[in-house]
């Protein structure tokens, strides 16, 4: 269970400056000076010597917030806001027994709202990302060239890493800590022992595995919803209108695979269909089977192709969980590397499936695209011409109409005579 | 403002039955003398000349002329509300956007009244000389309908010679031919029949028959009707009316290639 805090820090030694400003300001109601109170939700399995320490960010080496915790680990905060259209603030009460314990009196006093809707929730993190800049320095900084990696002691990699206003220095000065953290290099490095000391050098295969890993795990375990909609759902999704062809190929060809029986199990099973495939996918799978083997024509193909079989939606799962965490937590030069190694030949998984699968969306969308674009423009253009003729049409019969109903029928009739060799009455007399 | 009393509706419902089928939209133009219709077909080739004096009407009342632009197919939807003997009064503001007309019957126990949109038109007034027809001929208005009529149906259109043995209406179509001769008549039992031929010197003109058709319906107005006609000049037919009020047609003459 998370304990929730309302102040910065309490353990931490400018906790203690906080508290004071904050209990002053709530006796003399002077306008608040220093940063307004922050609602942080911290593990419970965090010691009270755990500190928040300001650490280079892996990505992108700016100084930034962690909680080290002797015991336990280092956490990274996570921001929780809402968003700017719906602002919301904390109404926070200190009126716990601890807090009035510190604070006596004054506890009723010290509620207050805080105008930003902010939680920092401290989640785990794995050391190693801390670390890495500092073991793939040499590479970050030498381009391309594949560089002449050296062992180095633990103390040499991580003096490495940006200096200011960093705590990191002593934080090592836990055990704990350091064990911890050379642990984690060690997962990911060439180790040698010299003397008493280890010396470790990063090897981006063992690196690898260890992403690899992580963005399996994650992937597993599922992507949040709305990742999942944005970078799996969003990029398998197959434009709308061969949907509907490939329902109708779908009818068509069914009586197919009922005849060809055997090639089309061989080749379900060929494609190593999960089994937790729905029925609709399972006939789709064995249509695609059944007009493979009977080749014919491109499009039903194309066409089938378009659901996005469980082990696609699987490669892409683990592909965006892989990326997100090399957008999150690694160099981005490591990163890049990581990348090309990952979705490559040479990968710790085959992605051709799910490259097939986009390259035939890709080619389907623009063809969609291009068909729509015309179908679009002809029609509109024909649109518009017919309605305009239509409303012209409709304008003169309503006119004629108005007409026809203000003139009597000897009026009309009138109009039929010949009037040839008769001179206009004009003629004979003057205007006046 | 205006305001017209006639006694009987039946005669403006008679010339707006007459020239509806000549003209679609006509002003009446309203002055102290009386209220005056002068307008051409689309043709440009008849033309329609109303005058109702004052003193046809009980009372009559103008301040200041007035244009009553009606469309005449309108103005005959209202009239047809009126029984032929009721009494017919229209009023009109002086720069009317409405013409009202209000029919009492006889009997005075019944009211109807009904305004009528008016509207904007554009007519060019001619001026009609005056001219001595080298032939006027006087006849019942019944004789000439029939006569039209029954030639209407043989031909398009028809010559009218004057001479001194009387009026010789003939006319030559795809089926035939055919003729009518009028000679002058005299009944002192029934003067509306008779035949008066005054003539200066012959004539022989060629008109259109469905005009002449189209102007006979004002054959209700009048027992008597007055053709003229003289060489090179329009036809005047003219249908008396109350007084010195009348109803006047005029007609393009046939030239050249007839027949």
């Amino acid at each position: 269970m998370a304990r929730t805090r309302s102040t910065k820090p309490s353990t931490a030694a400018p906790a203690a400056d906080a508290d004071s400003s904050r209990s002053k300001s709530a006796i003399t109601l002077v306008p608040h000076s220093g940063e307004p109170p922050k609602v942080f939700i911290l593990p419970s399995k965090a010691t009270p010597e755990a500190r928040i320490v300001t650490l280079p960010n892996p990505r992108n080496s700016q100084p930034s917030r962690y909680l080290a915790c002797p015991d336990t680990g280092i956490y990274e905060f996570k921001r929780i806001a809402a968003p700017k259209s719906e602002p919301r603030s904390w109404l926070i009460e200190a009126s716990t027994d601890s807090d009035q314990a510190k604070t006596g009196d004054n506890a009723s006093a010290s509620s207050q709202v805080t105008m930003g809707s902010e939680l920092f929730v401290a989640t785990a993190l794995d050391p190693l990302f801390l670390v890495l800049p500092a073991l793939a320095d040499a590479k970050a900084s030498k381009g391309s060239e594949k560089p002449k990696r050296l062992f180095l002691s633990s103390d040499d990699h991580l003096d490495k890493l940006p200096q200011e206003s960093s705590h990191l220095s002593e934080i090592l000065r836990w055990d704990t800590t350091r064990r911890l953290i050379e642990s984690r290099m060690s997962a990911v490095c060439d180790t040698v022992d010299a003397g008493d000391e280890s010396m470790f050098r990063l090897n981006e295969d063992k690196l690898l595995e260890v992403i690899y890993q992580k963005a399996k795990r994650m992937s597993k375990s599922g992507l949040p919803p709305s990742m999942e909609d944005k970078f799996v759902n969003k990029v398998l999704e197959a434009p709308l209108m061969h949907r509907v062809v490939r329902t109708e190929s779908q009818v068509t060809s069914n009586p197919n695979s009922g005849t060809s029986t055997p090639q089309a199990d061989s080749a379900t099973s060929q494609s190593t269909v999960s089994s937790t495939e729905t029925d609709a996918s399972s006939v789709s799978q064995t249509s695609t089977a059944a007009t493979s083997v009977a080749g014919e024509q491109a499009d039903e193909t194309i066409a089938s192709a378009l659901q996005a079989s469980p082990e696609t939606v699987e490669l892409q799962k683990l592909k965006t969980a892989f990326e997100f965490i090399c957008a999150s937590y690694i160099p981005s030069g490591l990163a890049d590397t990581l990348k090309q190694s990952f979705t490559g030949t040479g990968g710790p998984v085959d992605f051709s499936p799910l490259n097939d699968y986009l390259a035939s969306l890709e080619k389907l969308r623009s063809e969609t695209m291009a068909v729509r674009a015309q179908d679009y423009s002809r029609k509109r253009n024909m649109d518009e011409e017919e309605d305009e003729a239509r409303m012209e049409k409709k304008r003169k019969m309503e006119e004629e109409k108005k007409k026809k109903a203000s003139e009597s029928r000897g009026v009309r009739e009138l109009k039929k005579v010949n009037t040839s060799g008769m001179k206009k009455l004009s003629h004979f007399f003057q205007k006046k | 403002m205006l305001e017209a009393r006639l006694e009987q509706a039946s005669i403006l419902k008679k010339v707006v039955d007459a020239i509806k089928d000549l003209v679609q939209d006509c002003n009446f133009d309203c002055n102290d003398s009386g209220i005056a219709l002068q307008a051409m077909d689309n043709s440009h080739v008849a033309l329609v000349s109303m005058m109702l004096k004052a003193e046809g009407f009980s009372p009559y009342r103008c301040d200041r002329n007035i244009a009553l632009g009606v469309n005449l197919t309108s103005l005959t939807k209202v009239l047809r509300a009126a029984q032929g003997d009721d009494i017919l009064t229209i009023k009109a503001e002086d720069a009317p956007d409405v013409m009202n007309l209000l029919f009492e019957s006889s009997g005075e126990d019944r009211i109807s009244e009904y305004d009528l949109k008016l509207m904007d038109i554009d007519q060019e007034h001619l001026g009609i000389p005056e001219t001595e027809y080298a032939a006027t001929i006087t006849m019942p208005s019944n004789e000439f309908r029939r006569i039209c009529t029954d030639l209407a149906a043989m031909s398009e259109s028809v010559g009218i010679e004057a001479s001194k043995d009387g009026v010789k209406f003939s006319c030559n179509g795809d089926i035939g031919n055919g003729s009518v001769t009028l000679r002058s008549h005299t009944s002192i039992d029934k003067p509306e029949n008779n035949v008066d031929i005054e003539l200066t010197e012959p004539v022989s003109l060629t008109f259109s028959l469905k005009y002449l058709v189209n102007f006979c319906k004002a054959a209700a107005l009048s027992n008597q009707v007055k053709i003229c006609l003289s060489s090179e000049v329009p036809l005047l037919v003219e249908y008396n009316l109350s007084g010195s009020s009348y109803l006047r047609f005029y007609l393009a003459p046939k030239i050249g290639d007839d027949e």
